[in-house]
């Protein structure tokens, strides 16, 4: 593994929301930019709930031949 | 020449004491420490068995220490059964080993105790070689038996929680001779694998021969080694392998592991439904005090002032019209006396009052007639007196 892969979209979403959530806790943002940031996370909330609810589990077997390693899909 | 007959030659003889030793002793069971241990390159493994008072060398060849659960260790106690050979070259016996195993399960706990000490004395358990274990792993690779109860939790569990994630699986005998090899090797094998995130060296319950694969070095310095963090969850609550203390992250079973590992979708799902409701409150509380601070600020000394000015003008119009209005009176009195003085000397030339005196008003063709030259004989006329009108022909 090289280092720390960049995080990946269903993290990053997460990520931004509770940030958001963060922001509008705080109640001092402009109203303007308060109502900007709840239309961002309601987008990023439905498209959360959406991975998770179409997300299912993929498995890889890894096989080791004679030193040389073949990928399964199941 | 009796005497001759007898004198044999150096491997004759070796022979006979070979084939003497190996019928006598050709099953035999002994029980001693194991010293100056040495797996060789080759496989076999060569070492001495000794007590207070005696040693005796030993081979275990490759094709028989490859069933050996453990890896042995100088100063464990074993039992071995084989048979006793000679080896001619060096003119000695030695006790070939078929099988080994410890002298009691005490002799495993001593090993695990020394294993231990050594390797938490180099370091191997420090908290500062701890790699911190990720929140959203996208890919997590589990050391496990492909066939074993622990897999089928692993992925149970990790579908419950979080099937977003993808599960690399590379199987290893987990138990028995040569899982330790095949866990250092998948240990390996997914360090190379792209994207992992997190491994899980797992294994279910068992007893401590059992489990004893996660005590062996060679597994403690993978797992050291591994450039992926790596939970362990082996066996039950209960047990600790050395493998436990190495690892990132010790978890006491495979589903325990497996759920350290995955962030829990019922969490999301309630973190991001509480930020839907919760947000829509934020709002409100935002244009509520938005609200406030309006209604605040049109109530404030700075914001009445225009009105002041404007009720102060206001004021000034109306003192203003007011003057207009008084001037007004003012003048219509005079006038009214003006005019009433004008109708007074207006009276005084008054036409009622010269007629009353006497004087006709002469009207030809409905025009007044003020000369006697503009006066037509031929015509009527109307004389106006004082009281009536005549007219004449």
């Amino acid at each position: 593994m090289t280092k720390k892969k960049t995080k990946s979209n269903f993290e990053q979403d997460l990520s931004r929301l509770e940030e958001i959530s963060r922001i509008l806790e705080e109640d001092n943002v402009e109203l303007e930019e308060a109502i900007t940031l709840f239309d961002e996370g309601v987008k990023l909330s439905k498209s959360c709930l959406k991975t998770l609810k179409e997300a299912e589990l993929k498995i890889t077997e890894l096989k080791s031949e004679l030193g040389k390693y073949t990928q399964i899909e199941e | 020449m009796e005497n001759e007959k007898q004198i044999l030659t150096v491997s004759e003889l070796t022979k006979e004491i070979r084939k003497t030793l190996e019928e006598t002793f050709e099953q035999v069971s002994v029980i001693g420490e194991i010293s100056n241990f040495k797996s060789h390159i080759s496989g076999h493994w060569y070492f001495s068995l000794k007590d207070a008072d005696a040693v005796i060398n030993c081979t275990m060849w490759k094709g028989f220490n490859q069933y050996v659960f453990f890896t042995p260790q100088d100063g464990m106690k074993i039992i071995v059964n084989g048979k006793l050979t000679v080896y001619p070259p060096r003119g000695s016996y030695q006790l070939d080993v078929r099988s080994m195993k410890p002298a009691g399960l005490g002799e495993l706990q001593e090993a695990f105790e020394k294993l231990k000490k050594k390797l938490e004395a180099e370091g191997l358990f420090d908290e500062k070689f701890k790699k911190p274990i990720p929140t959203f792993p996208e890919k997590i690779g589990i050391v496990t038996a492909i066939d074993g109860a622990a897999l089928r939790d692993l992925i149970s569990v990790a579908k419950r929680r979080f099937p977003l994630v993808e599960i690399v699986i590379a199987p290893a005998r987990v138990q028995g001779s040569g899982a330790a090899t095949a866990i250092v090797n998948s240990i390996q094998l997914l360090n190379e694998y792209t994207g992992i995130d997190v491994i899980i060296v797992a294994r279910g319950g068992g007893s401590i021969e059992d489990l004893w694969a996660f005590n062996e070095e060679i597994v403690a310095r993978a797992i050291f080694k591994s450039k992926v963090p790596i939970i362990s969850g082996v066996g039950h609550e209960v047990d600790f392998t050395i493998a436990d203390y190495v690892a990132d992250l010790r978890a006491p079973t495979p589903s325990v592991a497996m759920e350290i590992a995955t962030p829990d979708v019922i969490e999301i799902k309630n973190f991001i439904n509480d930020f839907i409701s919760k947000s829509s409150t934020y709002i409100e509380e935002i244009i509520e005090t938005r609200l406030q601070d309006v209604t605040a600020l049109n109530k404030s000394y700075g914001f009445r002032l225009p009105m002041d000015i404007l009720n102060r003008k206001m004021q000034q119009v109306d003192i203003s019209i007011g003057r207009i209005l008084q001037s007004k009176e003012k003048y219509s009195m005079v006038y009214d006396k003006k005019i009433s003085l004008l109708s007074k000397s207006l009276e005084a030339y008054d036409v009622q009052r010269s007629l009353k005196r006497g004087f006709v008003l002469v009207n030809q063709n409905s025009k007044f007639v003020t000369r006697a030259s503009d006066f037509n004989k031929e015509k009527n006329a109307r004389l106006k007196f004082y009281d009536g009108e005549v007219t004449i022909h």
